[in-house]
């Protein structure tokens, strides 16, 4: 205490200086009109730029919840993005014919997933039951097949790729001969028809059409073109090596083939 | 008012204070609609003040010199903040200019026992401290360096020669 005292005593002057300079600046910036000025610039700068500053550290400070609240943001703006929507309108085409009673409807729809490549493919599209998509219909591209709807969502559905081991199709020639399509899980290009009668004269590049007998896909549509046969000994039958017409593994838009007449079929279907 | 009594003191306060504010106050040179010349004669008031004087008294008195002169000047504060630092730094001067021998400090020393040019290189001193300090305040914000620096370039040679002929005048005792 007396160390403290005697400091103050031994700068008496100092400690008197700085008290009245104080008293001075008070007395200048409050009546004084230009200094006054001046000091509010000043000090309006300065708070500003230490404001500048705290802010900055402020803001460092709670990075973590400014980035929640970005990706909650950026969430809820990705949702507003055309991609995101799930487009309701339907594009149904169908033929109106006065002659002709319409029996397949073509749903147009969007290949949105797909299975990595395996013998055994699914793939997603963007419709479901809402638009009447069903298992068992089919689904084919502008140039052949891409498969067969398995299980139908309200708004997606898988479809089994015709690249999958447990597809069957029930493909033909031109001369009505037919067999069984199936794919044996090694060339994505290829698949093979079993069961044509060997007596059946077919040549390589011979168009393979679907029969329409399972009602899954229309009639005639081109899958592909043979490659080669090999008849079977002490079978009778024939298999043939089919060239597909399109590419299922790269396709993104597809029809889903409706038809209309499956109930009534599904009825009379013939016994085996 | 050469004497270093109170009463000597008190003549000499309000004598240089009339002596500013009725007379040099009037002194305002300048061109181009800013005047850049002013006299100031608180700095002699600060260092006559006698050599014995507590150091804090010094601040003090001098704080109320420029008070005093703020009072005429409409500047409050302004005088009263550069009398202060002249007062405070007075002291410092003091030990700078200290002859070999010291101050006589028992018996105050006559304004004759210090040499001319002892007493103006003292005066020279606190003018240009006071003279400073007065602009800084004046213009309060270091932008304004350039006219600081002018008005103290051309206000402390003026003010530094009429404080030396009053002191040349009186010679007195501090």
């Amino acid at each position: 205490m007396e160390q403290i005292l005697r400091v103050f005593y031994n700068n008496g002057s100092f400690f008197t200086f700085i008290g009245l300079q104080l008293l001075c600046l008070y007395l200048i910036i409050n009546f004084n009109s230009t200094q006054s000025d001046i000091a509010a610039e000043t000090w309006s700068v300065r708070t500003g730029s230490v404001k500048d500053g705290l802010s900055y550290f402020q803001d460092y400070l709670d990075l973590r919840e400014q980035n929640e609240v970005q990706r909650r943001e950026i969430a809820r703006l990705k949702g507003l993005l055309p991609e995101a929507r799930y487009n309701t309108a339907a594009e149904l085409d169908s033929l109106t014919d006065d002659t002709f009673l319409q029996r397949y409807n073509f749903l147009s729809v969007n290949i949105v997933n797909r299975s990595p490549y395996n013998p055994n493919n699914n793939l997603v599209i963007d419709r479901g039951s809402t638009f009447n998509v069903q298992q068992g219909q089919g689904v084919v591209s502008n140039d052949g097949l891409i498969g067969i709807v398995d299980v139908s969502g309200n708004s997606h559905a898988r479809v089994i790729s015709i690249l999958h081991r447990a597809t069957r199709i029930s493909a033909g020639l031109r001369n009505n001969a037919f067999g069984t399509m199936l794919w044996d899980g090694l060339d994505p290009r290829r698949m093979t028809v079993t069961d044509i009668p060997d007596y059946v004269t077919v040549n390589a590049g011979d168009t393979i059409f679907t029969t329409g007998f399972s009602n899954v896909f229309p009639t005639a549509q081109v899958i592909g073109y043979v490659e080669t046969t090999a008849i079977q000994p002490g079978t009778g039958s024939q298999n043939l090596t089919v060239l597909l017409a399109n590419d299922p593994l790269t396709t993104t838009s597809a029809y889903v083939v409706q038809d209309l007449f499956k109930e009534e079929l599904s009825v009379l279907k013939p016994d085996n | 008012m050469g004497g270093v009594s109170n009463v000597s003191n008190l003549v000499r306060f309000f004598a240089l204070l009339i002596l500013q504010v009725f007379v040099f106050r009037q002194v305002r040179l300048g061109w181009g609609g800013a005047d850049y010349i002013f006299i100031f004669i608180a700095p002699l008031f600060i260092a006559l003040l006698p050599l014995r004087t507590p150091r804090p008294l010094v601040v003090i008195v001098a704080f109320l010199f420029g008070i005093g002169m703020d009072a005429f000047y409409g500047t409050l504060g302004v005088h009263a903040a550069a009398a202060t630092f002249a007062g405070y730094s007075r002291q410092f001067v003091l030990a700078y200019l200290e002859p070999r021998d010291g101050y006589k400090v028992k018996a105050s020393p006559d304004g004759k026992d210090l040499s001319l040019g002892w007493w103006i290189k003292y005066i020279g001193f606190l003018v240009g401290f006071y003279t400073v300090f007065y602009f800084s305040m004046e213009e309060f914000s270091p932008l304004f360096w350039k006219q600081i620096m002018l008005k103290s370039l051309f206000t402390i040679p003026l003010s530094w020669l009429i404080c030396s002929i009053i002191v040349t005048f009186f010679r007195p005792r501090i």
